[in-house]
């Protein structure tokens, strides 16, 4: 089991609007108002080469998301094709905004302006969200992380664009810990580290408990 | 056991070993890469030492706004090109012998962890969302490297070698606990028991240890 993050920014060169992989002669990228865009295969800043998915060895237990607090921004988690954050009414939302769950920690909610130079932002936000419990994606199930603004990010030059970013934190559990995680899912205990280790030093006393008894019952010869 | 850290400050040294914008895009190595403060030999356990790395911090960005100037600073990071990015937009990543440990997830080594996201020093400007859990086991025998890649080109115009908090110089961090001797036979023990390596544990398994040798029963005279 590893922990593993993904960062991804409206970041790409001046002639394409993403890129695979990050370079280090980016541009922020507009992303249009209001539309869902998948931080992984979105068409917009830094992408990887194919949707995010588990295979059938791996499980992975989403522990965190945010994203900028700025322009509206939110990141909605979605399963194969179930959104995860809802409305009362179970109707769609954006999901978690940004001022809930800001990225960088400590960042401001002040995007739209040339704060630089303003000097204008005086707030250092904190996380009032946490997502607890996790989200579990299980084998074969495909997931995205949708990043939405509410404002547009062009000011008033064309280079004026604001920069915006997200981030999921997971652990993702391959091989044999794919396979305890699953059990720990049918058990209903919760998947954490901890949890995987509780359950591999179980069965380790069950096999010393089984080769005791196995001993005991041919007469003290193993 | 013991609690290590490393703390590695690219602009350090000479300025032929200072990190410059021409390393942007490079991941070099925080212990013998070439700059910076470097040790002598790739960083090894031996047979008898075990490594547990609890956490991994890199120097801070901010994302901001395209249509700022150059060299505008911003919560003590400069912007080195008119892209909305300031600070170096850096990224720590830890390697095993020749495995990168963070992964995207095509399952294809990513850059490690953003400096947004872990950052090196810590403020209230800059404050972590990321915590290194499950820890990352270094085995007996293996080579361990951070490797740091920045992207921001200019980020390093005039940042001079004179170190400041919360400026585009560039930092890294890396927090580490030894097990060596005793220790480390008890961290492969527990290990092997699917139990976490930490002090705590250690101690328990040291404990165990002693409590079965002192109800074990006295040999007749």
């Amino acid at each position: 089991m590893r922990s593993q993050v993904y960062e991804w920014s409206n970041l790409a060169t001046a002639t394409a609007t993403s890129t695979l992989r990050r370079t280090t002669d980016a541009v922020p990228q507009l992303v249009p108002v209001n539309r869902e865009y998948d931080i992984f295969i979105g068409g917009i800043g830094n992408n990887i080469t194919k949707p995010a998915e588990t295979t059938a060895t791996q499980f992975v237990v989403i522990e965190d998301i945010a994203c900028s607090a700025y322009m509206g921004g939110a990141v909605q988690v979605r399963i194969n094709t179930t959104d995860y954050f809802q409305n009362p009414d179970v109707t769609d939302q954006s999901g978690v905004p940004g001022l809930a769950s800001p990225y960088p920690r400590g960042s401001s909610d002040v995007g739209g302006a040339l704060i630089a130079v303003a000097q204008v932002d005086t707030v250092q936000l904190l996380k009032s969200f946490d997502l607890y419990p996790d989200i579990y994606v299980l084998p074969g199930q495909v997931f995205q992380i949708l990043y939405s603004c509410a404002t547009a990010l062009a000011g008033a030059a064309a280079s004026n664009t604001v920069v915006v970013s997200a981030f999921v934190k997971y652990t993702l559990y391959d091989g044999p810990d794919a396979l305890i995680a699953n059990k720990l899912l049918e058990l209903g205990v919760t998947i954490n580290p901890n949890n995987v280790d509780w359950y591999k030093r179980t069965l380790i006393e069950q096999q010393q408990r089984s080769r005791v008894a196995a001993v005991a019952t041919n007469g003290g010869s193993a | 056991m013991r609690s290590q850290i490393y703390a590695w400050n690219g602009q350090s040294g000479t300025a032929a070993s200072s990190w410059t914008n021409t390393n942007t895009g490079t991941a070099v190595s925080i212990f013998i890469g070439g700059f910076g403060n470097n040790i002598t030999k790739p960083a090894e356990t031996t047979a008898t030492q075990f490594v547990v790395i609890e956490d991994v911090a890199v120097s801070p960005t901010a994302f901001l706004n395209s249509g700022d100037a150059v060299s505008t600073a911003y919560r003590g990071l400069v912007n080195g090109a008119e892209n909305g990015v300031f600070g170096n937009r850096a990224y720590i990543q830890v390697r095993i012998n020749t495995t990168d440990y963070f992964l995207d997830p095509d399952n294809v080594g990513n850059d490690g962890i953003p400096g947004a996201a872990s950052p090196y020093p810590r403020s209230t400007n800059f404050q972590p969302c990321f915590n290194l859990y499950p820890d990352v086991y270094v085995l007996p025998g293996q080579v361990f490297d951070a490797l740091v890649t920045t992207y921001q080109n200019g980020a390093f115009d005039g940042a001079g070698t004179a170190p400041a908090l919360e400026s585009s110089t560039l930092y890294a961090f890396m927090k580490y606990t030894l097990y060596d001797g005793p220790d480390a036979l008890i961290a492969n023990k527990l290990l092997e028991m699917g139990i976490s390596i930490n002090p705590g544990n250690v101690d328990w398994y040291k404990r165990t240890l002693i409590q079965s040798q002192t109800a074990a029963p006295m040999p007749t005279a």
